[in-house]
């Protein structure tokens, strides 16, 4: 096996050969802007572990293989991770250059990157369930929308819930067929005193059994928010530390969430349909249709406890850096007050773009 | 005695070398050399063509037929696969 | 059955462009055969003895009447109207020429078939129960999983350049009809104490020159974890398995090295590093794959009879109990008395697509031991499918007796080979036809290899025989106590070398003795672990 001494350094280019140590070659990584992996025999397939790994560490420079490379060989070192292949001789013209379709995942940074064949397929069977689901059920009360994404999503939803001003509702209805489904609570280390009060008071009258706080990264809100401030200089970044990325990490392993958002609140919300595909993930928002007296007579008739804020004058409720009452007509009002922002970012649409252009790649199924 | 084999690079089938460079199902028609040094300069060319051959060796020869170590592979790339033929291919020869 | 869609249909057509391309420019000189050998290798292209041979993938042994059909053209016109069906549930064809393969490459692909991966160090094709989906003893039809990992280890980017070739078996059922001991990965569905079915993992068996049983890895891996699970294992083994050596290069070196323990913890390790999101299998794409392998419908027909000669005998040997009611597996021996086994010619393929689609839904498999399957038969036609088998010359009575013989192709094709295994295995037969020694010799395994590579399973055969090469003449080693399913057991050499017609009367000696000593249908494993090697010794060796 290699060593250190098999690690050249040149610059911030760094040459490694395939008899390279794993967790060496992951140290150049750490050092180097640009990687070589010098192949002494295209036989020998060490240079793609290594090239992925260090892919999958997150580096981000050039990677390039070097020595005995076959021209066929191309495609596989691509998708590897390389983003240079520099054979020790010139490519023969008759190397072809790629493929339209890959079953595995592929590390080739930007656009040459395909979504696994398995992925792909799976993406456009939930966006075509999505569109039957909206047919069926786009006018359907509450209840059942709750009800039906449950029995198709069995085992890989989850709801997420703000316990802001207008949650119990989602929650009362959820836990009406399970209380056991998975509550996903941003817990953002800079909530109201009253919304973490409001939230135990409601987990123990629903009897809701699996409400998960998912918190910031501590790694990361020490090195960025070291004074506990950062919502006063980059209220966006805050967002991000303290609500996107917990998010994203948590939702790994469900296909499908639970939201509050209703068309009412405005802020491109108001289309939103029962059933939504993110290019990823099905987004189920089954209260998206009800308006604010509807909500408050569903609030009487279950009996459900009002969230304390709502009787002094909030309508939405986010951190209490970025929210305030709300002062003109439109609930969410409130939120980021003074400045131009109107979402956190986990309902980013930039995001939901991206994904959706990754999954216009999918295919027509068959059977 | 030695000759030279090889396989045709189109189809595969077993060839032999004439002295005129052209090659041959045949072995009756094959070069034959005295010993490997002597073979040397005929195996080289065979070696450069490769646009008729894949991978031409030596063999040893036994008067007409494939001889020493490798006989009964040889034997079988002369006449073909003895399945449903007598065990006994190898002694018959 | 598997349907293309799309995404298979392209990446699939588009190999055969490309190879087409490769062939051009291997006969018009712009690539050596140095370059050219791996290309064709990893298109299933060898060349052997006499030809270039083509091994064509079945994927987990699995095909329908209409790809069968194809085979049996392929055969016919390209070939010398046969084919040779393998111990890895594939089909070989020895003599097409290298200027039709491309042609050959795209018919096959018309019927969603192809050669990819069926040579070189990559992940060949998956191999599985050949009553998968039938059996009355399975926990979980395996296929849709097969299927899954087909798709995940074709040009799979970063494990087509392995130290050595890699092999993965999955088994449905305890039976482990796949001998999934003996592979480089084996794989077992299983239920868990919630009902869940996982996977419990195996790795690090293998035959050839150091016969290995694979250590367990994990006793339940979630379903959906498999493809994460799998890139661990191929990882660990692609960056440390030994590459300065081939006869050191398989995973079961590596495990054996390093430590079933120390092996094991590597692979968790990376397995809890990369599981996740693109390494998940999602919920849509399993039931997706699990829709194209439906139960069969049952049959409220009573079961056929039939007083035509042999098919009593017939019905009793080779046909098995189907989990479905009116349904019946009939296995198609292709070991007529001394016959080349596993060797079909067109119009047997042709015959056999005909009764699976008239009476069987259309399948057929193909079995480790070199037979064919017709795995969902309707059993009021079981006369008229032994019938058409009569017809066809494949109704030979003999599925799992000791005369169902399995052999490499030895060396009187195969290039790798130091002896001929064929012919050793058609004097057998016709001994064993012509002695009556078949009979009550239900599962008594026989198996035959050519070189120490042992393609013909030898290792895990009851009664096994290596040919090798003793200054220059054949020579056989007869191995007994192995074992392929169910629990793998590697064989123990009995003694000195055989020439071949010695090793023919050898093992025809010891068929006799466990004949003869075997008790109450016992198993060839029990009666050698009862009575111990000496009485085969002294039948082989005595006087």
């Amino acid at each position: 096996m290699g060593s250190e001494a098999s690690v050249k350094h040149a610059h911030s280019r760094v040459e490694i050969d395939t008899a390279t140590a794993p967790q060496a070659a992951l140290d150049a990584a750490r050092r180097a802007a640009a990687i070589d992996i010098r192949f002494p025999a295209f036989k020998d397939g060490r240079g793609y572990s290594l090239a992925a790994l260090i892919r999958e560490s997150g580096f981000a420079g050039e990677l390039r293989a070097t020595g005995d490379i076959l021209p066929d060989q191309k495609d596989y070192l691509t998708r590897s991770g390389f983003d240079v292949i520099a054979p020790d001789e010139g490519s023969p013209r008759w190397a072809r250059a790629s493929f339209t379709h890959a079953y595995q995942p592929g590390l080739a940074k930007g656009a040459n990157d395909r979504l696994p064949a398995y992925r792909a397929r799976a993406l456009a069977a939930r966006k075509a369930q999505v569109q039957a689901l909206n047919q069926q059920y786009g006018d359907a009360p509450p209840e059942t929308i709750i009800a039906v994404a449950l029995e198709v999503f069995a085992g890989r939803i989850a709801m997420l819930s703000s316990f802001g001003i207008e949650a119990a509702l989602g929650l009362a209805l959820l836990a009406q067929v399970d209380r056991a489904v998975p509550v996903l609570f941003l817990d953002t280390q800079r909530h109201f005193p009253q919304t973490l009060s409001y939230r135990d008071q409601l987990v123990a009258h629903l009897r809701l059994e699996d409400v998960r706080p998912l918190t910031p990264d501590p790694a990361e809100a020490r090195a960025q928010d070291h004074d506990g401030r950062l919502y006063e200089r980059d209220s966006e970044a805050c967002c991000d530390l303290r609500k996107v990325r917990p998010l994203n990490a948590a939702l790994d392993g469900f296909d499908a969430v639970i939201t509050g958002r209703k068309r009412a609140h405005g802020s491109g919300r108001e289309a939103l349909r029962p059933f939504e595909f993110d290019g990823e993930r099905v987004k189920i928002n089954p209260v998206a249709g009800l308006d604010p007296a509807r909500i408050a007579s569903l609030y009487r008739d279950m009996k459900l406890p009002a969230h304390p804020l709502g009787a002094q004058g909030y309508t939405s409720v986010g951190c209490w850096p970025c929210t305030a009452p709300s002062a003109g007509t439109h609930p969410r009002d409130g939120r980021w007050p003074g400045s131009d922002r109107s979402e956190c970012g986990i309902f980013d649409p930039v995001r939901t773009a991206r994904a959706e252009a990754a999954s216009r790649r999918t295919v027509r199924l068959i059977g | 005695m030695r000759a030279i084999t090889a396989n045709r690079l189109t189809d595969g089938h077993v060839v032999y070398r004439r002295a005129d460079g052209i090659w041959k199902p045949s072995l009756i028609e094959a070069e034959r050399f005295a010993d490997d040094r002597a073979a040397e300069p005929a195996l080289d060319a065979a070696l450069r063509d490769i646009l008729t051959v894949v991978g031409p060796y030596l063999i040893e020869l036994d008067g007409e037929r494939p001889g020493g170590r490798k006989h009964v592979r040889e034997a079988i790339r002369l006449k073909g696969p003895t399945t449903g033929t007598s065990l006994l291919y190898a002694q018959e020869r | 059955m598997y349907r293309y869609d799309e995404i298979d249909r392209s990446i699939v057509s588009e190999r055969v462009e490309e190879f087409r391309e490769q062939v051009s420019a291997r006969l018009s000189g712009a690539l050596t055969e140095d370059q050219f050998k791996p290309l064709r290798l990893m298109n299933g292209v060898y060349l052997q003895l006499h030809a270039y041979m083509l091994r064509v993938a079945i994927p987990y042994g699995t095909l329908d009447a209409r790809q069968m059909r194809v085979l049996a053209h392929i055969a016919r016109h390209y070939d010398k109207d046969y084919g040779h069906f393998t111990t890895r549930q594939n089909i070989q064809y020895n003599w097409p020429a290298l200027v039709d393969i491309p042609e050959i490459l795209e018919q096959l692909a018309d019927v969603e078939m192809h050669a990819i991966q069926t040579s070189g160090n990559c992940i060949r094709n998956t191999t599985t129960d050949p009553f998968a989906g039938a059996a009355l003893d399975e926990v979980e039809d395996p296929r849709p999983w097969c299927e899954l990992i087909r798709q995940w280890s074709t040009f799979h980017p970063e494990f087509t350049f392995l130290p050595r070739k890699f092999k993965i078996a999955v088994t449905g059922s305890d039976a482990d009809r796949a001998a999934i001991g003996v592979h480089d990965i084996g794989l077992k569905l299983v239920r868990n104490d919630a009902g869940e079915t996982g996977f419990e993992v195996h790795a690090g068996g293998g035959q050839g020159r150091t016969p290995r049983v694979a250590v367990k890895l994990r006793d339940f891996l979630p379903k959906g974890e498999l493809l994460a699970y799998l890139t661990a294992i191929m990882r660990v083994y692609n960056l440390a398995g030994q590459r300065d050596n081939i006869y050191k290069a398989r995973i079961k070196i590596l495990v054996e090295t390093m430590g079933a323990e120390a092996f094991t913890q590597d692979v968790e390790a990376m397995y809890r590093q990369i599981r996740g999101r693109d390494l998940a299998v999602p919920a849509e794409e399993a039931a997706r794959l699990a829709a194209f392998f439906p139960e069969p419908s049952p049959s409220t027909l009573p079961e056929g009879v039939s007083d035509a000669p042999g098919y009593a005998r017939w019905r009793a040997i080779n046909v098995k109990p189907h989990k479905v009611p009116g349904r019946a597996i009939v296995v198609i021996s292709l070991k007529p008395r001394a016959g080349a086994p596993g060797d079909a010619t067109a119009d047997q393929m042709d015959a056999v697509a005909s009764l699976a689609e008239r009476y069987g839904d259309g399948e057929i498999r193909v079995t480790k031991e070199q037979n064919l399957v017709i795995p969902h038969a309707i059993a009021a036609h079981l006369p008229a499918i032994h019938e058409g088998l009569r017809e066809a010359g494949l109704a030979t009575a003999n599925a799992g007796l000791a005369s169902d013989i399995v052999t490499c192709p030895g060396l009187d094709y195969c290039n790798l080979a130091n002896a001929r295994s064929i012919p050793v295995a058609q004097a057998l037969s016709a001994a064993l036809f012509d002695r009556g020694l078949d009979e009550d010799t239900q599962d008594l395994t026989i198996k035959i290899s050519g070189c120490i590579n042992a393609c013909g399973h030898h290792h895990i055969a009851n009664i096994g025989l290596l040919g090798v090469d003793k200054k220059g003449e054949e020579v056989y080693q007869l191995t007994l106590g192995g074992v392929a399913d169910n629990g793998a057991a590697i064989g123990k050499i009995l003694g000195p070398g055989l020439t071949p017609d010695e090793a023919v009367e050898a093992v025809a000696a010891c068929v006799g003795v466990f004949r003869r000593k075997r008790k109450d249908g016992e198993t060839f494993t029990h009666t050698l672990a009862r009575i111990g090697f000496e009485p085969f010794k002294e039948a082989v060796y005595g006087q």
